[in-house]
């Protein structure tokens, strides 16, 4: 597949939001021209709406206003990246109407709906206007999407970004703010907050938010409760002996839930080469096999499995070993947008459209001049055979003032659209 | 010492009419002007702006193929690019709505830009041509483009500093043959009578064709419409001038025929006296002759200015007032009497804001609201108060957006604010 043209559409806020960045970086390590839609920029004049004290319809009207600007922000976007593909993020800012638009103008959406599908009930609503929907479970969903009149979905298990879960050498400091014997890392979810009263008496940090209220872990929670960063994140799984993964429910009759779909935090845990004890999930046997991910299905086998493996560092470090070779072999998210685009290319006749590519070279061009070119697509990460049209927009996507190189590329761009591509 | 930048790709036109802008920042103390125009305009551009550095670029089409105009593009204006990176400017004043101003103006701080500016990628129009961009729907009411390009600087020159009052220089009357755009041209037929009229009250001894080789032949055949004995006093010089020698020809002339061109605004700037003719969609409110000592004739159409890329449904109809007999009278002897139906006569001059054109034969129905646009945007500029009316709330309301005021202005203040 040649390089493609992708905008990617981050959500204003929430979990899809992480998952989104690596998309573009994996994206642009395959080699594709990648533009991001940046709607968390948009999302604090969103929240202002709330403060206004206005009648509940006055406020709907004027939230439903602000996100039909975002949604055409994204438009007018479309009209000047000429993508190949659309893709958002679960709870991407597009309305149904700039969908439609999308739709008329030729222009080829895809949805990652990085989302438990039962919960989230909303892709009701929009699914069929996409051309393409990934989703993250399997079964009845493919039906269900069907019947709504969406035949194109892709089943996508999240993923890991390698260069950024990945193995870290970390300081004494670090070690001791962020290492423990036992840890989880992620929100406080009604079973999670049961299922870990059972462990307050060990070594045992809980890294996240919403946990609050919560009495008992309440002396475990770290930095009050805050919000990690995800490079926080990355530090608190290389520091950990053994990272609890025990996937969000919010029913606490069945703290461990045995659900379908594997969270990145699964992915990114091995990615890291830390080990962790994950519950067992129905889709988990298709990434891992068993000696690559130690699972649990009741919260008596997490008990037993801490102990024994507190006890075995040896294990815990072969089953990290094992696999993290796995997600590097299978699971990064480059894997799972070369699947994207090659379930689109096999869907959508035609795609992706020929587009009109001329060399960023000339046979004539002075040894300097090709020299410095060379250097800029260099610089500007770019595969040496990269299109004239790719290289100027990725001249265009640079910040500050431009070097003479950078303006003279745009400039000749420019002159082109005037006076024509005569050869 | 300041360094200033005037960035104005367009053409021979647009490149005279900057005058009251380089003129005002050459007046600023210890200021150095830059002057970016396309390259085959440098020559031009050192006649009439000696004191300016002038920086070529390729910006015009020229022939070139796209190979060898990658080249240039990524040789010679890399080059001219890093020469302009080199200095340190003060402000860069970037005239032009173009795809080629905005990515220039990659190179500069768009802080310092005016005009046309660009920011992480996003082109970013300024608010005055901002606001010129939305009265161009009311184009019968606009100022001229010289006074216009010189808004950018609050401390503007007086009008009459720029071009001095023009004024007989005996040696003829030129004849321009043609502008670019062919319908606000007069027919050579049409145009040998005017020269022949003109010559006639003036007493000349000699008549100029002046115009690029492509009217060689139209002047051919306005010297096979004149009366035999101008043929002889007549030079067909289309094609055979260069810029100095268009320059010194044209300076030395009492007087000029012409439709809207370059070579007009060339003569206002020698001081030559103007006499233009203007219709279709050129509007001499607009880009008329700079300075005082110039006539122009307008034609008064209700469809009038036009667009020049649209047919005329009408077959030019705008023409048929220089056309009628009566024309002539009015042109040898500027009474109003002798004015025909759908033309009017105006004599360049001043007000506070720069120029005007005030009729001596026909009426000026526009003149009203033009003059209280002008009262409007001279405050704009200025920050001068005058006695507001209700047309000061219909044009604030039409040529200032909320945004203008409400948001973060999309670019810096003009200095003296």
């Amino acid at each position: 597949m040649n390089s493609l043209r992708v905008l990617v559409v981050l959500p204003l806020y929430g979990g899809s939001l992480p998952i989104g960045r690596y998309v573009a970086s994996a994206l642009e390590e395959e080699g594709h021209m990648v533009e991001v839609f940046e709607a968390p920029s948009f999302y604090p004049a969103y929240e202002s709406l709330d403060d206004l004290k206005v009648t509940t319809d006055r406020l709907e009207y004027l939230q439903n206003s602000f996100l039909n600007v975002v949604s055409q922000s994204v438009l007018a976007k479309v009209e000047t990246f000429e993508p190949d593909m659309v893709l958002a993020m679960a709870q991407a800012p597009l309305n149904r109407q700039a969908l439609k638009r999308l739709r008329r103008d030729g222009v080829t959406t895809a949805m990652w709906f990085v989302e438990d599908h039962e919960l989230f009930t909303y892709w009701k609503g929009f699914a069929p206007l996409y051309d393409i929907f990934a989703v993250i479970q399997k079964g009845e969903f493919f039906n269900d999407l069907k019947a709504i009149g969406q035949p194109n979905a892709l089943y996508l298990p999240l993923a890991a970004q390698p260069d950024f879960h990945r193995p870290m050498e970390l300081s004494a400091v670090e070690r001791r703010k962020f290492g423990s014997d036992i840890s989880f890392m992620g929100a406080g979810y009604p079973n999670r907050r049961v299922a870990f009263r059972e462990l307050v008496s060990r070594d045992f940090k809980i890294w996240g938010n919403e946990w609050d209220g919560d009495h008992v872990l309440a002396p475990l929670v770290q930095l009050k409760g805050a919000r990690v960063t995800p490079e926080e994140c990355v530090k608190i799984f290389n520091a950990t002996r053994i990272n609890l993964n025990l996937h969000s429910s919010i029913q606490v009759n069945e703290l461990v839930t045995g659900g379908d779909f594997i969270n990145p935090r699964t992915f990114e845990l091995a990615a890291c080469g830390a080990f962790q004890l994950v519950d067992e999930r129905s889709l988990m046997g298709d990434a891992f096999v068993d000696d690559e991910l130690e699972t649990f299905t009741s919260m008596n086998e997490l008990v037993e499995k801490i102990d024994y493996f507190s006890a075995h560092p040896d294990e815990r470090a072969a089953y990290a070993a094992r696999g993290r070779e796995r997600v590097l072999a299978e699971h990064t998210y480059a894997h799972r947008m070369r699947a994207l685009i090659e379930f689109t290319a096999e869907r959508i006749p035609g795609w992706p459209k020929p587009r009109s590519a001329s060399p960023a070279f000339a046979e004539d061009f002075p040894p300097e001049l090709e020299r410095d070119i060379r250097e800029l697509i260099a610089r500007l990460g770019l595969p040496e055979d990269v299109s004239f049209e790719d290289l100027v927009w990725a001249v265009r996507k640079q910040e500050g003032k431009l070097s003479s190189l950078d303006t003279a590329v745009l400039f000749l761009d420019e002159w082109r659209k005037l006076y024509g591509k005569k050869k | 010492m300041k360094h200033y930048l005037i960035i104005q790709l367009a053409r021979f036109g647009d490149l005279v009419q900057t005058k009251r802008l380089a003129a005002t920042l050459l007046a600023r103390p210890g200021a150095a002007v830059h002057l970016c125009v396309d390259a085959s305009l440098e020559p031009l551009a050192r006649l009439v702006y000696p004191e300016a550095e002038v920086h070529p670029i390729m910006a015009h089409g020229m022939g070139l193929g796209g190979c060898e105009a990658a080249l240039r593009a990524l040789t010679d204006n890399r080059r001219a690019f890093d020469r302009l990176t080199a200095v340190n400017f003060e402000t860069v004043y970037n005239l032009n709505f173009s795809g080629l101003n905005f990515r220039l103006a990659a190179l500069f701080d768009p802080e310092r830009v005016e005009g046309y500016a660009w920011k992480n990628g996003q082109e970013i129009t300024g608010t005055w041509p901002a606001m010129a961009m939305r009265w161009t729907g009311h184009r019968r009411i606009g100022i001229n483009l010289v006074d216009f390009w010189a808004g950018y600087c609050p401390d503007m020159i007086a009008p009459d500093a720029v071009n001095p009052t023009a004024v007989p220089k005996g040696e003829g009357i030129g004849v321009v043959l043609a502008g670019r755009e062919s319908r606000r041209s007069l027919p050579a037929p049409l145009l040998a009578r005017m020269a022949a009229t003109t010559a006639g009250t003036q007493a000349s001894e000699r008549i100029v064709l002046l115009g690029g080789p492509s009217e060689a032949r139209a002047g051919q055949e306005v010297v096979k419409n004149l009366p035999a004995q101008l043929q002889d006093k007549t030079e067909n010089l289309a094609g055979k001038t260069n810029w100095r020698s268009l320059a010194d020809v044209v300076g030395s002339l009492d007087m000029l025929l012409t439709p809207d061109t370059g070579t007009m605004h060339l003569a206002a700037h020698l001081g030559t006296p103007v006499t233009a003719f203007f219709l279709s969609s050129a509007w001499c409110f607009e880009t008329g002759p700079y300075g005082r000592g110039h006539i122009v004739y307008q034609a008064v159409r209700d469809c009038l200015p036009c667009l020049e890329s649209a047919p005329c449904p009408i077959e030019t109809a705008c023409l048929d007032g220089f056309a009628d007999p009566g024309f002539q009278r009015l042109l040898a002897t500027r009474k109003a009497a002798h004015a025909p139906e759908g033309v009017m006569g105006l004599a360049s001059d001043f007000d506070a804001l720069g120029q005007i054109y005030v009729p001596f034969a026909g009426k000026d129905v526009d003149a009203g609201q033009r003059s209280r646009f002008r009262d409007f945007l001279g405050q704009h500029l200025s920050g001068r108060p005058h006695a507001a009316t209700d047309a000061d709330h219909a044009f604030a309301s039409q040529f200032y957006q909320e945004k203008d005021w409400i948001a973060k202005r999309q670019h810096i203040d003009t200095i003296g604010y």
